[in-house]
């Protein structure tokens, strides 16, 4: 099982400023069995909205200080979190015992294969 | 050159008995630019060009024929902690495409008196200007003194806000290697913004046995009128709530202020049109009177000022306001004071004794009805929390809830007939009392 936490703001080209990861990206990676969700300074009602409003299903919504908390509550083989800042995205994953990458390092992944 | 305003502008003393021109000012017209969260690098987006669009909306809101217009007050600096790098390039085009000043970087990184001048050929009769640094609390301050004490009779009073890439105040000179005296502690080696602010209220909890959670309803009501406020950023761009589990769930900037303790900084500007009173009267919009303005420059004892510190400067504030307005807290309609960063919005409003608030009350104020909608409206213009960094929605909405033309967001627990508005920080704020009528 492989679990992807998903920076918003930087990262997803819904984000403000909009990121280079399309939303299909995250449904496709979804549908191929991956545990999906948010980890953004978004309110969380907000991150939820912007799910709802692209009727993607994710597993999580956290505020970005919550990394820990996602991998206590899901078990899975490997953790990734994809964001665009150093500071909060990089290192706290990488703190969070969470694999980090970068939005484009993302796009080469064999998981996003077909997205 | 346009000179910044002389101290003695400011009302800053108590026992000054009631304003000398009480009543003589009035705000009519209320221009805003659209909103931005950072400079996309085009003309006709850099701060000089928004600053344009609200001046001539000001304009057009007061039903002024722009040659009657003799007054220009404003604050010249843009930003509080996004600074253009030494080493980028000024982009010509956007230089070039304005009537620009010596200094390239006006209308791009800092604004100018003349800059407006020469890019409003319209404004044919302005010999006045005057800068009021700091906000749009203080240019206020001195465009009602200068009113007021006929320096000019129509007078345009301008705040403008760039943004850019990057994160706030860690460029310029706080991304160096040194800074000159006590600036070294706070933004070179220092900590967050919102530290100081945060300790205070640390304190505040401790003292009063309150806590952190017990802000969310304001919080959440602050960005509900945001929403409500259509120039503001989040209503334009982003419009999410903060609901109390998004508030709580938010991480710490520095224990206990929260990320959304924080506002968010923004391009925009807004622009009012002060004038006397007789000549309000013929205008487009109804006239807001200005019953008072009052300054705070106490200064803390040591970095950051202690609660104590706050408390007796917020009461004496209190003081000034009223003894100038001629008013007490029970004529206050509602309260706009300053919210960027949220945490010291109950010391402003305990130091007003707003609704008969006391030190240490207003955390279980906040879990009663502040909606606008109710007896006791908090914030009703949502601040920098509900709308982004500005540090003037709550001057505007105080204009326009008295006009009356708040819509969504009117007021409708209260009667809107005086209210206050003011800051930034409880220690050296600027405040202005406003008025549905003159006396």
């Amino acid at each position: 099982m492989i679990l992807i936490s998903f920076d918003i703001d930087g990262t997803l080209t819904v984000g403000d400023p909009p990121g280079i990861l399309p939303m299909e990206m995250v449904r496709a990676v979804k549908e191929q069995g991956c545990l999906v969700g948010s980890c953004s300074d978004r309110p969380i009602s907000a991150q939820r909205a912007i799910w709802a409003s692209h009727n993607i299903e994710v597993d999580f919504t956290v505020s970005k200080h919550m990394l820990p908390d996602v991998k206590a509550e899901f078990a899975a083989d490997v953790y990734y979190h994809i964001g665009d800042r150093e500071d909060l995205d990089r290192r706290p994953a990488l703190e969070a015992g969470f694999e980090f990458l970068w939005p484009h390092e993302a796009v080469e992944m064999p998981w996003v294969e077909g997205t | 050159m346009t000179e910044n305003a002389p101290a003695s502008m400011y009302r800053t003393d108590e026992g000054m008995g009631l304003w000398e021109h009480r009543g003589k000012v009035a705000a009519v017209g209320v221009g805003h630019s659209p909103t931005a969260r950072r400079w996309d690098g085009r003309a006709e987006t850099c701060v000089g060009a928004i600053s344009l669009i609200a001046l001539r909306r000001a304009i057009e809101d007061a039903g002024v024929d722009p040659a009657e217009i003799d007054g220009l007050v404003m604050d010249p600096v843009t930003t509080t902690g996004a600074y253009w790098p030494k080493d980028k390039p000024v982009p010509p085009e956007v230089v070039g495409a304005f009537n620009s000043t010596d200094n390239p970087l006006d209308g791009i990184a800092g604004l100018s008196a003349e800059w407006i001048l020469k890019n409003m050929p319209e404004l044919t009769g302005i010999d006045f200007t005057m800068y009021g640094p700091g906000c749009m609390s203080n240019a206020i301050c001195v465009a009602a003194q200068a009113v007021g004490d006929g320096l000019t009779h129509t007078c345009l009073v301008l705040k403008s806000w760039h943004n850019y890439e990057g994160r706030y105040y860690q460029g310029g000179a706080n991304a160096g290697s040194d800074l000159p005296g006590t600036a070294a502690l706070h933004a070179l080696w220092g900590t967050p913004a919102c530290y100081g602010t945060a300790l205070q209220f640390a304190e505040y909890c401790r003292k009063y046995g309150k806590n952190h959670d017990m802000m969310a309803p304001f919080i959440e009501n602050s960005r509900q009128n945001g929403l409500k406020f259509p120039e503001g950023y989040w209503a334009s761009h982003r419009p999410e709530e903060i609901t109390p589990e998004d508030y709580k769930a938010a991480r710490w900037i520095a224990k206990p202020a929260n990320l959304f303790d924080n506002d968010l900084p923004i391009m925009v500007s807004a622009a009012y049109l002060y004038t006397t009173a007789e000549r309000a009267r013929n205008m487009r919009q109804k006239p807001v009177y200005i019953l008072n303005h009052a300054a705070s420059n106490t200064r803390p004892r040591s970095l950051t000022p202690t609660l104590d510190e706050v408390e007796a400067d917020t009461a004496r504030t209190a003081r000034k306001i009223y003894e100038g307005a001629g008013i007490t807290a029970a004529d206050l309609s509602f309260e706009n004071m300053y919210d960027g960063f949220a945490q010291f919005h109950q010391f402003h409003i305990e130091g007003l004794g707003y609704r008969g608030m006391k030190f240490g009350e207003a955390l279980d104020f906040y879990q009663t009805d502040i909606s606008i909608h109710g007896p006791n409206p908090i914030l009703p213009s949502g601040g920098n929390i509900g709308c982004g960094r500005s540090r003037f929605w709550m001057h505007t909405d105080s204009i326009q809830q008295i006009q009356e033309r708040a819509g969504e967001r009117q007021v409708t627990g209260v009667k809107p007939e005086i209210a206050v508005s003011g800051g930034p920080m409880p220690l050296g704020g600027r405040f202005t009392v406003w008025s549905a009528t003159p006396d």
